[in-house]
C-alpha cells in the first residue's frame, strides 16, 4: 500500500467533504423550500386543507292555487367507481357480479362493463362514470350492486348528490313559475316567480360546515355540527290554477300553430280578487315548435290597437263629453286627421253611427272622432284620466322585467297633433298586456281597479309566513253609469260586433277585439310583409263575470289571418268555454247542463255501436282502449280480451262483423 | 471484574447513540405518517407503525447477536456471506415476489424480506477482504478489476430486478476504492462523464460538442507541457462521442417514465400541458412532499399535528418519504436535526475507519459509510427534488424491515469491528 500520508489526507478529505457539502446542500435547500418558496406552498397547502362546504337548503316548492306541484327539487345522484380502491381479491371476485347487474339494469352487455372496468383500473381511474340523474330509490338499488356495497374505502363507491329543479306540470308556465340558473360566469337567470321570490322566500339559508381534506377527494367534518345550520327555503303557493292553466296553454299553442305566429301570451284573471289563474307565453323556435320564451304578457309593452278604444270611450263618457247614443261621422270609411288619413276596416265605411256602435265595429275613425272633437283644444284632460288609471305606470307586480307603458303628453318626441287621434284607437302608445287585462278586470269588477296576482301564501311546511291578499290600484275608474253602458258594448261586441264570429248560444262572453299594425316604422318594408297583433281582452260570464282573460297574438301568418276576432278570439273563447264546462267553480246551474261537442259526440259513437253490435266483432279501431274494453265486454258474448298497449286502438285481431263465440280471444294493439 | 465489564462495552457509544436517536425519530415519524383515526394502538400489528415496533424489538436482539459474535467470524466469513448474499439474489428470480415493479422480495408467510438489503453488507464485508488482501494492489489494473467484478455482480442482479435506487448504491463503493488508493483518472474520467452527460441532456449534443472543444482547445494551449495533439484529439473525440451517445441512449434506449423523471429534473419539459400531467402523476409525490415539507415552517405542526401528514398527501410517505413528515411535523429545525445527526454519524464512521488498524476494518467501515451515504443522499435527494426520483429508503429512518436490519447489521458488524480496535489497546 505505497500511497503516501499526505495524499491519504487529501483522499479522507474529499469523501468527508462529499458528505458534507451534500449535508449543507439539503439544508439550502430546505431552507428554500420552508422560507423562501414557503409562503407560496403554504398557501397551497392551507387552501386545500380546509374549508367552509356550503350545505345548500332545500329549495322551496312552488304549488298550484289548487295545491299541485308546479316546481320542486329533486335529489338526483350521479354514481361513480373508484376502479383502483378495491383490492385485487374483492376487484376480482366481484368484477363479474357487478357487471352483470350494471348490464342488468343500463342494457349494455356484462361483457362491456367488465371490459371497461378492467381497462378503468388499469389506467388507475378513480372518477369511472357509471350513471348519473339517479333518483334515490335507483341510487339505492346502486348502491346495493356487488362490491359497490363494501362502500367508498372497500368497494370504491363514489356518489354525488345534486339538487335538479323540477317542473312537474312541464313546460306549462314555466315562465311565470320560473326557475334560478346559474352559467359558469355566475350570471343568474332568473324569471318569473322564482325572479320575484325566490331570493326572499324560495331559497333559503345557506349552512356552513367546516371540513378538512383527509386524503384525496375525501373531506371529514372538523365538528360535530354545522356553524350555520342551513334553513330550508318556503314553499309559495301560487294563484295558477292547474287546470285553467293547461287550458290556456293549449289553447294558445294551437291557435299558434294554426297561425303560425310569432309569438303569443295569454292570462286569465280571476274578477273579483286579480288572482292570475292561468299565463301561458309561447315564443316560436327557428323549427316552427313553441315553447315558454319569454314572459310576454308581463315584459313586452306594445302598442295596444283596438282594446285601447274601450279606455278612449270609458274616458269621453266619464267626463260627459259624449253619450253612448252620440252621433259620430265615419265618413266613407276614410277620413282626414291633420293631413293624415285614418280608414277603417270595412269597406265603404259605416256611415253616421252611434258611438256606442262605433266601439261595437271598432271604427278607428269613429273613435278618432269621439277623442279629437273632444279633447284637441285640451289634450291634457284626457291624458289626465288614463294617468288617473295608473296606465302610465308598471303595474308594480313583482316578477322581474315588467314592461314600461308609454303614453306620450304634449311636449314629448312623439307627441304631435295626430297623436291624440291614433291614441284613440290604440296607437302612439304602449301598455303590457297585463296593463290592459287589469284594466278590463275594473270593468268586470265594478269599476275596481286591483293588480293582477301571482301569489297567495307563503308557507313553511304548512304555516303560513306571510298571505297576500287583495291589492286595490283605484278604487273606482268611472261611474257606475259609464260602466254599465261599456258592458253592454262589451256584451254586444261579441254578439254582433267584430266579435260575433266568437258568439257562443250556450255561454255568454264579452270583450274587445284589436288587430293592430306592428313594425310599420318602414311603411314600404311593411307593406311587403305584413305584420299585426292580434288580441282579444274581455270576460265572461259577461253579465256576472267570473273571470277577465286576454289573449294577444304577435304576427300570425297573414295568408292564414290576423284580425283578433279570428286569431285572439278563439283561444278565449275556449277558454270561456272550457272553463264553463269543465270547473264546477261556476255556479250557475244552467251551464252545468251544456255538454263538450267533443264529449258528447264520443258518446254518440260509443253507444251507437253498443246499440248495434250484439254478437257480432264491432269496429273499435279509433276509438280510446277504455272504450273499446268496455264496449267489447258488454256485448252478449263473452270474450278474452288482450290488449297490446296503449291509447287509441290501432288494430283488432278480428274483423269487424265476424260473428263472435265464447271465450273467443281478441287481440287489440293500441299505441 | 471492572475490567471485564469495560471490555465488553468498550463500543464506540456516539455511533450506537446516533443510531438510536435516528431509529426512534424515524419511529414516531412512521407513527404520525401511517397512523389513522384518533386513537392509536401501538401493538396494532396490521398497521406500519406496529410493525415497526415488532422490528425495532428484533433489532436490539440482532445487536447483541452481533455484538457477541467474535470479530474474526466477519473476516473469515466475509466471502461466504458474500456468496450467500449473491445467491439470495439470484433466488429472486425464481422465487421472487413482484412488488411496485419490482421483483425483489421474498414472501415468506406474511413477512417479506428483501435480500438487496443484506447483499450491500455482503458486498461490503467482500470487498473490504478483497482489498485487504496482502496480495491486493489497487493500484493493479488485474485487481481493479477483480475488486469491480466483486461490486458488479450484485449490482447487475439488482438492476435486473428493477429496483435502480438500490443500484445505484453500489455507487458507494467508490469513496472505498477510491480512499484506499484508486488512481485519481477514475474520478476525473468519472467526474468529466458525468459533467458531459448531464450536460448533453439538459443543452443537447451540439452544445455540448462546442463547449467540449473549446474547453479541450483551451486546456491545450494553456498548459505549459503541452500534451500530444494526437491524444487530445482522441479525448475531443471521445468526449463529443459520449455526449451523443449519452443522447442516443436517452432518447431511444431508456424506458419512457423514466426519461419523464429525467425531465422533469432537468426541467427540459416545456409543454405546459405534459407538465401538469407529470404534476399528478410521478411528480405528484415530489410536488406533494415538498408542500408538506415547506409547510412546516421552522418549528413544524407538532407531533401527530400535520395535516398532509394526517391526510396521508404524501403517497409512501411512512417509507421513501418518510422526511416530509419530518418537514412537516418538525420543521426546519427537525429536519435540520435528522441532516445533522446523519452527516454526524458519517463523519463519525470515516473517522472511527481511519482508526482502524486492520486494512479490512477500515475498508468496511469506509463501505459503511458510503452505503448510507448514498442512501442519504438519493432520499433526501429524491425527496427534496434534488435529484431525479429514484426510490429508496432513508436508512434506519424509514418503515421496513428488511432495511432496519440490514442497515443494523450493516452497521453493528462495523462497531463490532471498531470495538476489537478499543479492546486490543
Amino acid at each position: 500500500m505505497a500511497v503516501n500520508e499526505k495524499n491519504i489526507l487529501n483522499r479522507l478529505y474529499f469523501v468527508a467533504g462529499c458528505m458534507f457539502i451534500f449535508g449543507l446542500a439539503v439544508v439550502f435547500k430546505l431552507m428554500s423550500i420552508q422560507f423562501i418558496q414557503g409562503d407560496k406552498y403554504k398557501a397551497l397547502a392551507s387552501q386545500r386543507v380546509v374549508k367552509d362546504v356550503i350545505i345548500p337548503p332545500n329549495r322551496g316548492n312552488v304549488y298550484s292555487a289548487n295545491g299541485n306541484l308546479l316546481a320542486t327539487s329533486i335529489p338526483k345522484y350521479e354514481v361513480r367507481l373508484d376502479a383502483v380502491t378495491p383490492k385485487v381479491s374483492t376487484f376480482e371476485k366481484y368484477l363479474k357480479p357487478l357487471s352483470d347487474s350494471l348490464s342488468n339494469y343500463l342494457g349494455k352487455p356484462s361483457s362491456y362493463y367488465q371490459k371497461s372496468i378492467r381497462k378503468a383500473r388499469a389506467n388507475k381511474n378513480r372518477y369511472f362514470f357509471l350513471a348519473k340523474n339517479l333518483g334515490y330509490s335507483d341510487y339505492l338499488r346502486f348502491k346495493s350492486f356487488p362490491m359497490l356495497r363494501l362502500g367508498a374505502f372497500k368497494g370504491g363507491f363514489i356518489d354525488e348528490q345534486t339538487t335538479k329543479r323540477e317542473h312537474p306540470m312541464g313546460g306549462v308556465a314555466e315562465r311565470t313559475i320560473g326557475y334560478e340558473r346559474i352559467d359558469e360566469d355566475g350570471n343568474v337567470t332568473r324569471p318569473g316567480l322564482d325572479g320575484a321570490y325566490g331570493i326572499k322566500y324560495l331559497r333559503g339559508v345557506a349552512g356552513k360546515r367546516a371540513k378538512q381534506q383527509i386524503g384525496k377527494g375525501q373531506w371529514k367534518p372538523i365538528l360535530d355540527y354545522n356553524q350555520v345550520e342551513p334553513q330550508d327555503g318556503y314553499d309559495i303557493y301560487t294563484t295558477i290554477d292547474v287546470n285553467i292553466q293547461d287550458i290556456a296553454h293549449h289553447a294558445l299553442l294551437k291557435q299558434l300553430e294554426l297561425y303560425e305566429a310569432e309569438h303569443g301570451c295569454v292570462v286569465v284573471m280571476e274578477v273579483e280578487t286579480g288572482e292570475v289563474r292561468a299565463i301561458s307565453n309561447l315564443g316560436r323556435t327557428k323549427k316552427g315548435k313553441y315553447y315558454e320564451k319569454l314572459n310576454y304578457a308581463v315584459g313586452e309593452s306594445h302598442e295596444p290597437g283596438s282594446t285601447f278604444k274601450v279606455m278612449a270611450l270609458i274616458a269621453a263618457l266619464e267626463d260627459k263629453v259624449i253619450d253612448t247614443s252620440t252621433i259620430v261621422d265615419t265618413q266613407k270609411g276614410r277620413k282626414r286627421f291633420y293631413g293624415r288619413y285614418i280608414n277603417d276596416s270595412k269597406h265603404g265605411g259605416y256611415g253616421k253611427i252611434s258611438a256606442a256602435r262605433a266601439l261595437e265595429v271598432s271604427s278607428n275613425i269613429g273613435l278618432a272622432t269621439i277623442i279629437d272633437d273632444n279633447y284637441s283644444e285640451n289634450p291634457k284632460k284626457f291624458l289626465d284620466r288614463l294617468d288617473e288609471w295608473k296606465l302610465n305606470q308598471t303595474l308594480g307586480i313583482p316578477i322581474i322585467g315588467e314592461g314600461q307603458p308609454n303614453i306620450p303628453k304634449p311636449g314629448d318626441a312623439i307627441w304631435s297633433k295626430n297623436a291624440l287621434p291614433s291614441m284613440a284607437y290604440g296607437y302612439n302608445l304602449k301598455l303590457t298586456p297585463l296593463q290592459t287585462l287589469a284594466f278590463y278586470n275594473a270593468i268586470a269588477n265594478k269599476g275596481e281597479l286591483i293588480r293582477p296576482r301571482f301569489l297567495r301564501s307563503v308557507k313553511e311546511f304548512d304555516v303560513e309566513i306571510e298571505t297576500f291578499d287583495k291589492d286595490i290600484i283605484v278604487k273606482k275608474i268611472c261611474s257606475d253609469k259609464t260602466l254599465s253602458e261599456v258592458k253592454e258594448i262589451l256584451k254586444n261586441i261579441v254578439v254582433r260586433g267584430t266579435g260575433e264570429r266568437m258568439y257562443s248560444k250556450t255561454f255568454s262572453m264579452a270583450g274587445k277585439t284589436g288587430t293592430a299594425r306592428t313594425g310599420y316604422a318602414n311603411y314600404e318594408e311593411w307593406k311587403k310583409e305584413k305584420k299585426y297583433v292580434s288580441s282579444f281582452a274581455g270576460y265572461f260570464p259577461a253579465d256576472n263575470p267570473k273571470y277577465s282573460c286576454i289573449v294577444v297574438v304577435h304576427e300570425p301568418s297573414t295568408k292564414v289571418g290576423y284580425y283578433g276576432a279570428d286569431v285572439s278570439g278563439p283561444v278565449f273563447k275556449k277558454i270561456a268555454q272550457k272553463i264553463y264546462t269543465d270547473t264546477p267553480l261556476i255556479d250557475e246551474v244552467e251551464v252545468l247542463d251544456v255538454q263538450s261537442e267533443s264529449v258528447n259526440n264520443e258518446f254518440e259513437a260509443y253507444f251507437e255501436i253498443a246499440q248495434t253490435y250484439k254478437t257480432v266483432m264491432p269496429n273499435v279501431i279509433g276509438l280510446p282502449v277504455m272504450d273499446a274494453i268496455a264496449l267489447l265486454e258488454n256485448i252478449q258474448v263473452k270474450l278474452k280480451i288482450k290488449l297490446d298497449g296503449n291509447g287509441i286502438v290501432r288494430k283488432q285481431s278480428i274483423n269487424k262483423n265476424v260473428k263472435l263465440k265464447n271465450n273467443q280471444e281478441v287481440v287489440l294493439s293500441a299505441s | 471484574m471492572l475490567r471485564e465489564t469495560n471490555r465488553h462495552f468498550k463500543f464506540d457509544w456516539t455511533t450506537i447513540i446516533l443510531f438510536l436517536l435516528l431509529v426512534s425519530f424515524g419511529y414516531l415519524n412512521i407513527l404520525s405518517a401511517s397512523h389513522s383515526g384518533s386513537s392509536v394502538n401501538y401493538f396494532n400489528l396490521s398497521q406500519p407503525y406496529g410493525k415497526q415496533l415488532v422490528f425495532i424489538f428484533f433489532t436490539f436482539g440482532l445487536i447483541i447477536i452481533l455484538l457477541s459474535i467474535d470479530t474474526k467470524f466477519y473476516e473469515r466469513f466475509s466471502s461466504i456471506i458474500y456468496i450467500i448474499s449473491i445467491l439470495s439474489l439470484i433466488g429472486l428470480f425464481i422465487f421472487g415476489k413482484n412488488v411496485n415493479g419490482a421483483t425483489s422480495w421474498y414472501g415468506i408467510g406474511g413477512l417479506t424480506i428483501q435480500p438487496s438489503e443484506f447483499a450491500k453488507t455482503g458486498t461490503a464485508l467482500a470487498v473490504a477482504k478483497h482489498i485487504s488482501d496482502l496480495n491486493t494492489d489497487i493500484k493493479n489494473l488485474k485487481d481493479q478489476i477483480q475488486t469491480f467484478i466483486i461490486i458488479l455482480i450484485p449490482a447487475l442482479l439488482i438492476i435486473l430486478q428493477n429496483d435502480t435506487g438500490s443500484t445505484l448504491v453500489y455507487v458507494a463503493f467508490f469513496f472505498v476504492l477510491y480512499r484506499e488508493g484508486l488512481p485519481q483518472i477514475y474520478l476525473t474520467l468519472g467526474i468529466i462523464a458525468i459533467v458531459i452527460a448531464v450536460s448533453s441532456l439538459k443543452f443537447g449534443s451540439v452544445v455540448a460538442s462546442i463547449i467540449i472543444i473549446i474547453t479541450i482547445t483551451v486546456y491545450y494551449f494553456l498548459n505549459k507541457k503541452r500534451p500530444p495533439i494526437l491524444q487530445s484529439i482522441f479525448i475531443l473525440i471521445i468526449c463529443i462521442g459520449l455526449s451523443f451517445i449519452v443522447n442516443f441512449f436517452y432518447k431511444s434506449v431508456i424506458p419512457p417514465h423514466q426519461k419523464d423523471r429525467m425531465n422533469l429534473w432537468l426541467r427540459l419539459e416545456k409543454d405546459p400541458i405534459k407538465l401538469e400531467r407529470m404534476k399528478k402523476t410521478f411528480a405528484y409525490n415530489l410536488n406533494e412532499s415538498e408542500k408538506a415539507i415547506s409547510s412546516g415552517g421552522v418549528t413544524g405542526k407538532g407531533f401527530m399535528e400535520g395535516t398532509r401528514t394526517t391526510g396521508k398527501f404524501v403517497p409512501e410517505q411512512h417509507t421513501d418519504y418518510i422526511f416530509s413528515t419530518v418537514g412537516e411535523e418538525w420543521g426546519f429545525l427537525g429536519s435540520a436535526f435528522v441532516v445533522i445527526t446523519f452527516v454526524l454519524l458519517l463523519l463519525r464512521i470515516l473517522h472511527l475507519a481511519e482508526l482502524q488498524k486492520s486494512q479490512f476494518s477500515r475498508v468496511y467501515g469506509y463501505g459503511v459509510a458510503g452505503i448510507i451515504f448514498m442512501h442519504f443522499l438519493i432520499n433526501i435527494g429524491m425527496v427534496m427534488g434534488l435529484i431525479p426520483t429514484i426510490g429508496i429508503p432513508l436508512p434506519l429512518f424509514s418503515y421496513g424491515g428488511s432495511g432496519l436490519w440490514a442497515f443494523t447489521i450493516l452497521l453493528f458488524i462495523f462497531v463490532k469491528l471498531d470495538s476489537n480496535r478499543i479492546n486490543e489497546w
